[in-house]
This record gives structure tokens, C-alpha cells and sequence, in this order.
């Protein structure tokens, strides 16, 4: 069966874009769209552009990537037009156990980014859940403070 | 992607009698990254035909990326619109397929089609250097290539766009062998394999070569007869869309 969650995902971004251009504010229900989308990770990607860990590069031929600092401080480049992160939250959750509706928080967050979202959240989720996975500790929810 | 490939397989093939005519689903973003899977060897061929025909027959740029030499190509190809390179290792074909935006590789014109001979020779070359064979590595690193891949396609679909509105978007296509692939039926062949779970992911298209029907070809005196099977998310979007 056909997924349309990408594409509702786009949509929903150009509707947060296009809000906050228009009053610099970001409603509720649009940030709960953002959840029901994405998942716990929507909170960490808003909490990476909070703190201003997302850098969008640009090269002379006007081609784009994104870094993105984690909160252990590692540097991690995303792809602008393709779903990609080397961190090893990606790696563990939607590589190998093909888990998370779409990435880790540091995917989306660019495309947060874009959208000139005001963020705040977790940051070091990918190293945490290395940690717990190679203690051989099954994942916990995590619990924004 | 597809379009080539149907293309390829209808100019190149025999069409024997109750075979069904050879269409494809037009042109679409869902379309423009395919995956061969099935016999390497067959493979390459394919890889080759579409880069033949995508030069000649569409008029397009064409960048090949490939570990084992071509050994002699005709006059008419050594030329202009096919780039051949030779990475010899991973780290070599990432940085060249992130440099594709560079403008010496895009001028006069950029690339329409990338094409990566034997994703394997690349993936395996890089986990073999961790201490043995690491699928998890080698998963970690099929995607990173795959997404470059996808990424260094949507760039330059959009400068062909800002030169010309109506252009085709810039295609991917790549050819990947499973350990053991062999002489499996194509429908079942590599499907535990955790690469090629991570290529479908960005490879909407797969194509899978399969040598099914030799035996019925050496009893009617044919060439060898191979099936093709178009399948992947690709597919089915492509078929919604028309």
C-alpha cells in the first residue's frame, strides 16, 4: 500500500513555513501535527534548533546540506533532499530495526530549521540510546523535563 | 529511471511470440532511482545499454561510476556524453559523487543519469577493512552512498530545471549483487538481505535480472532468455499517479 505520510509531512511543513511567515507564531495544532507525525523525535529536532544546533551550508553552485551538533557535541551532516543521518540513532532505530514513522530527530530538524521554528529539546538522545542499547538495556520512552 | 530501462529492454530484446510488449511507467520522481539485482554480470551489460542509450537515443549526459575498467568502448562512445570513473575505493566514489555539483562537472551541461557499477565491490571493500564482515556497517554505509546518490540527483534535477523548465529530472540507477546470489529465482533472491533492505529504501525501482528461463530458450534454440521484473515502492506510486 501506498504511503502518503511523506507527502503529508511536506504539506505540514509548508503550513507551519507559511504560518510563521505570516504571524511569527507557530499554533498548537500545528505543533501537535508535528507529533502525531514524527513522533518523540519531533520534540528533540525542536529542541536542536532551539539551541541553535542546526546549520544549514550552502556551496557556490548553490547545492545544500545541513549540520546538525548533537548533544555529545558530535557534528553530523544531513543530506537537504534525502533521508540520511550518520548518527547512530538512525543507524540502530530506522536501519537496522526499521523503527521511527520516518527518521531520528536530527532529520527533521532541518527541515525545521527551514521553516525558522522557534525549538526546544532533548539533545543527546542518539548517544543515550547507544549507551542503553549496548548495556544491553531494552529502550526506555524518554521523558522531556 | 525506468523509461531508460524500458527503452533499453525494448531496443535490445527479442520479442518472441505471446510476450507482452515492453512499457514502463512514465517518467516521475517516484521513478528516477532503479536498482538491478540479479546476475552482475548481466548487470553491467544493462548498466552499459542504459548509458548507451541515454547518451544517444535521449541526448543526455551520462556519468558512470565503476570499479573494473571498460577495456575498449566504439569510436562513437569514447567521446562527450558518457563520463567513465574509476573509484577504487568507497571513500573515492563519495567524494566524487559529492562533487558532482561542482561546476566542472556541470558545464556545459550536468549529468542526466548516474549510473554506480557493482554497489557490492564498494560496500564490501569498506566493511572488509573493520575486522571481517560487519552487516551492520555495511548497511550504515549503503545508505550514505544511496542517499548521496539521491541527493546529488535532486541537485541537479534542479539545475536542469532552472536551464530548461520542461527537462527530465537527472536519473539513478545502480547495480547490486547479494553474497550468494546465484542462480535464485528472482522473486526470492536476497530477500534477507539487510543491504539490499537499506537500498530499497532509496532506490524506489528495483530491477531484477533472472536467468529463469534458459532451459526453455536451449530447447527452442534461442540465446539465453531472461526474465525481468519491475517491483518497488517506485512502481506503485507511478501507477497511482497515471
Amino acid at each position: 500500500m501506498r504511503s502518503f505520510l511523506p507527502a503529508v509531512a511536506e504539506q505540514l511543513f509548508r503550513d507551519i513555513q507559511k504560518t510563521h511567515q505570516e504571524t511569527s507564531q507557530i499554533p498548537d495544532d500545528l505543533l501537535i501535527a508535528l507529533k502525531f507525525v514524527f513522533g518523540s523525535c519531533a520534540l528533540q529536532a525542536l529542541d536542536l534548533v532551539d539551541h541553535h544546533s542546526v546549520t544549514c551550508l550552502s556551496s557556490p553552485s548553490g547545492r545544500k546540506a545541513f549540520q546538525v551538533i548533537g548533544g555529545s557535541g558530535r557534528l553530523y551532516t544531513c543530506f537537504a533532499s534525502c533521508h540520511y543521518c550518520p548518527c547512530p540513532a538512525f543507524a540502530y532505530s530506522v536501519l537496522r530495526r526499521n523503527d521511527g514513522l520516518l527518521e531520528t530527530a536530527s532529520v527533521p530538524a532541518p527541515s525545521i530549521e527551514e521553516t525558522r521554528l522557534p525549538g526546544g529539546c532533548c539533545s543527546d538522545q542518539c548517544e543515550k540510546r547507544r549507551a542503553v542499547t549496548d548495556r544491553g538495556d531494552s529502550p526506555r520512552a524518554r521523558h522531556s523535563p | 529511471m525506468t523509461d531508460i530501462l524500458t527503452l533499453v529492454f525494448r531496443t535490445f530484446t527479442s520479442q518472441t511470440d505471446g510476450s507482452e510488449e515492453l512499457t514502463g511507467p512514465p517518467t516521475s520522481p517516484a521513478t528516477c532511482s532503479a536498482l538491478l539485482v540479479g546476475d552482475a554480470g548481466l548487470s553491467r551489460s544493462v548498466l552499459l545499454l542504459a548509458a548507451v542509450t541515454a547518451a544517444s537515443e535521449v541526448g543526455v549526459r551520462v556519468v558512470f561510476f565503476t570499479q573494473t575498467r571498460i577495456q575498449s568502448l566504439p569510436p562513437c562512445l569514447q567521446k562527450r556524453k558518457i563520463l567513465f570513473s574509476y573509484p577504487r575505493t568507497m571513500e573515492e566514489l563519495l567524494q566524487q559523487v559529492a562533487r558532482l555539483h561542482e561546476p566542472t562537472n556541470t558545464s556545459p551541461a550536468p549529468p542526466s543519469l548516474i549510473v554506480v557499477d557493482g554497489l557490492e565491490g564498494f560496500l564490501c571493500e569498506r566493511g572488509a577493512g573493520l575486522a571481517g564482515f560487519h552487516p551492520g556497517e555495511q548497511s550504515v554505509q549503503a545508505a550514505h552512498l544511496s542517499a548521496l546518490l539521491c541527493d546529488s540527483a535532486a541537485f541537479l534535477t534542479r539545475v536542469l530545471r532552472s536551464r530548461s523548465p520542461g527537462a527530465d529530472p537527472c536519473r539513478v540507477v545502480a547495480s547490486f549483487q547479494s553474497p550468494g546470489d546465484g542462480g535464485r529465482a528472482g522473486g526470492e533472491a536476497s530477500a534477507a538481505d539487510p543491504t539490499l533492505e537499506v537500498l530499497d529504501r532509496y532506490f524506489r525501482v528495483r530491477c531484477t535480472l533472472d536467468r529463469a528461463g534458459s532451459y526453455e530458450a536451449a530447447a527452442g534454440g534461442l540465446h539465453e532468455v531472461w526474465d525481468i521484473y519491475l517491483s518497488g515502492t517506485g512502481m506503485a506510486d507511478a501507477s497511482d499517479t497515471t
